[in-house]
């Protein structure tokens, strides 16, 4: 019974893979066209996936997006701010690289992004252990 | 709303209650005192200091009716205090617990209360008459860490209770012999001791604070990742409302309306939330003023440093000296707001970490 259920999970990998493959993508087309709001939008949509390896084909276009922005500020008043908690979430992901471009991308960021949402929004990509990205 | 007094009783304030007249505070300055302060010619005077437990006294409850003080300790003992002529008398209360007890409330007809603590279980202790004591019953399987915080129902026998695994549960405490069985009313009233009614599973992280509105229509209870929750309609299928906020998160809140919730916290400043017509609660504001507003890294007076710093390594220094540590202007709280604390009908008091205690209207 566990047999069966361990295929399913890496089945749903595949599928979710697939998923996030063509998310990249589009992210990619939507960069080149110059629409880095729609990128950003497209990036941070749906549920962060379970699998780490999901997690980590995720990442790399959420942070394609990222580096991407050059208007942080035009950027986040376009945003709904729903989408606050799972950019912060990122935010810290990308700190988190330490890579030199990527942290200072990401410092930019926060800095804006927390004076938008507050420390609540930070808090709340902390504390949340269960959704991570 | 505006802080209508202010008053210096210590540096640090671990918990408080307020005498049934009003005239008298209790609290604990952070050591294993209760002092109680009575207010003589619109100053405040050290009238009592109760001393019996051994360490920080961590709950205090002053019952309205029968002017009785419950206090709790990290010793893990809990006293009730009877007044006697001048003095104060104490009544040992045994609850059996091999951890701290962190919160203590009476119940609304005065003969039971309950007191969470660090044992994950809740006492619920009623008074004996044949023996002339106080027996604790012990709530024990429920909770998988701390209890932080109890509330009780107006109708003396659900008590809700918060704790530190992320849950908020509201249980039965029906004693035989304390509690009269009422005939059904169609809310669910399960009478048997320790029955979980509902289980709330909304936040992941610790849960503080938990207090019902007076009709107890409604539930409501903060979690530490800065959120609050309003639950409605407690039973097999509870409507529940998670309201995001910006700031830091909450410790502890009151239902000053049935409508109307003042939450306190690590903000230093109580933050007012009201339901509108629809029954949908949102945060409306702060109730001290707050001269600079929530933009830039130079909001919070520990914070704009450390985000100076933070950010001037992306600009490269450039930002450094404009950022100064300044503190919130207006704010009557220096430090962390631990319990509020109704005190009539028409206002509501809060009480501040460290120094003071403010009277708001």
């Amino acid at each position: 019974m566990a047999e069966v259920k361990k295929s399913v999970e890496s089945d749903n990998a595949e599928d979710i893979l697939t998923k996030i493959e063509n998310k990249s993508l589009k992210i990619e087309s939507l960069i080149k066209q110059y629409k880095f709001i729609e990128a950003i939008k497209t990036a941070l949509e749906g549920y962060p996936p379970r699998d780490e390896r999901c997690k980590s084909a995720n990442w790399i276009g959420v942070h394609k997006a990222l580096m991407a922005i050059k208007d942080v500020e035009g950027m986040l008043r376009s945003l709904d701010p729903q989408y606050y908690d799972i950019l912060m979430k990122y935010i810290y992901r990308g700190l988190s690289t330490g890579n030199r471009t990527t942290c200072d991308q990401c410092l930019k960021i926060h800095e804006k992004l927390t004076e938008k949402a507050g420390f609540g929004c930070i808090l709340r990509s902390l504390a949340d252990t269960v959704n991570t990205v | 709303m505006a802080a209508v007094a202010v008053h210096q009783f210590a540096q640090c304030i671990t918990c408080h209650a307020w005498s049934p007249d009003h005239s008298m505070v209790a609290f604990c300055p952070n050591n294993n005192e209760v002092h109680i302060y009575k207010l003589v010619n619109d100053k405040w005077e050290k009238v009592h200091v109760l001393q019996k437990h051994d360490q920080i006294v961590s709950g205090i409850d002053w019952s309205g009716k029968s002017n009785r003080i419950v206090s709790v300790s990290h010793d893990r003992n809990s006293y009730v205090w009877n007044r006697e002529g001048p003095e104060w008398v104490p009544t040992l209360v045994i609850l059996r617990l091999n951890r701290a007890a962190l919160c203590v409330r009476w119940s609304p007809k005065e003969n039971k209360f309950a007191v969470g603590s660090g044992a994950k279980t809740v006492c619920v202790c009623y008074y004996e008459q044949e023996n002339n004591w106080w027996v604790s019953k012990v709530i024990r399987k429920k909770h998988d860490s701390s209890v932080t915080s109890v509330a009780w129902h107006p109708n003396n026998i659900l008590l809700a209770t918060t704790s530190t695994d992320g849950k908020c549960r509201v249980f039965s405490t029906f004693i035989k012999g304390v509690d009269t069985r009422e005939s059904k009313t169609g809310s669910s009233s399960d009478p048997k001791f320790g029955e979980q009614i509902v289980q709330l599973d909304l936040s992941s992280s610790w849960a503080f604070g938990v207090k019902w509105s007076p009709s107890g229509n409604t539930l409501a209870y903060v979690g530490h990742n800065s959120m609050i929750y309003f639950v409605d309609d407690i039973g097999p299928s509870p409507l529940a409302q998670n309201v995001a906020f910006c700031n830091l998160p909450l410790r502890d809140v009151l239902f000053v309306s049935e409508k109307m919730v003042i939450g306190v916290g690590f903000d230093c400043n109580p933050m007012v939330f009201a339901a509108d017509k629809s029954g949908l609660w949102s945060f409306i504001r702060f109730l001290g003023e707050k001269k600079e507003s929530l933009s830039g890294p130079k909001s919070g007076s520990q914070f704009s440093e450390a985000f100076g710093k933070l950010y001037a390594q992306a600009k490269h220094g450039l930002s450094n000296d404009t950022v100064e540590p300044s503190k919130i202007q207006g704010a009557v709280h220096d430090n962390c707001i631990n319990c509020i604390a109704l005190l009539n009908k028409k206002g509501s008091q809060t009480k501040r970490f460290s120094t003071s205690v403010f009277l708001f209207r």
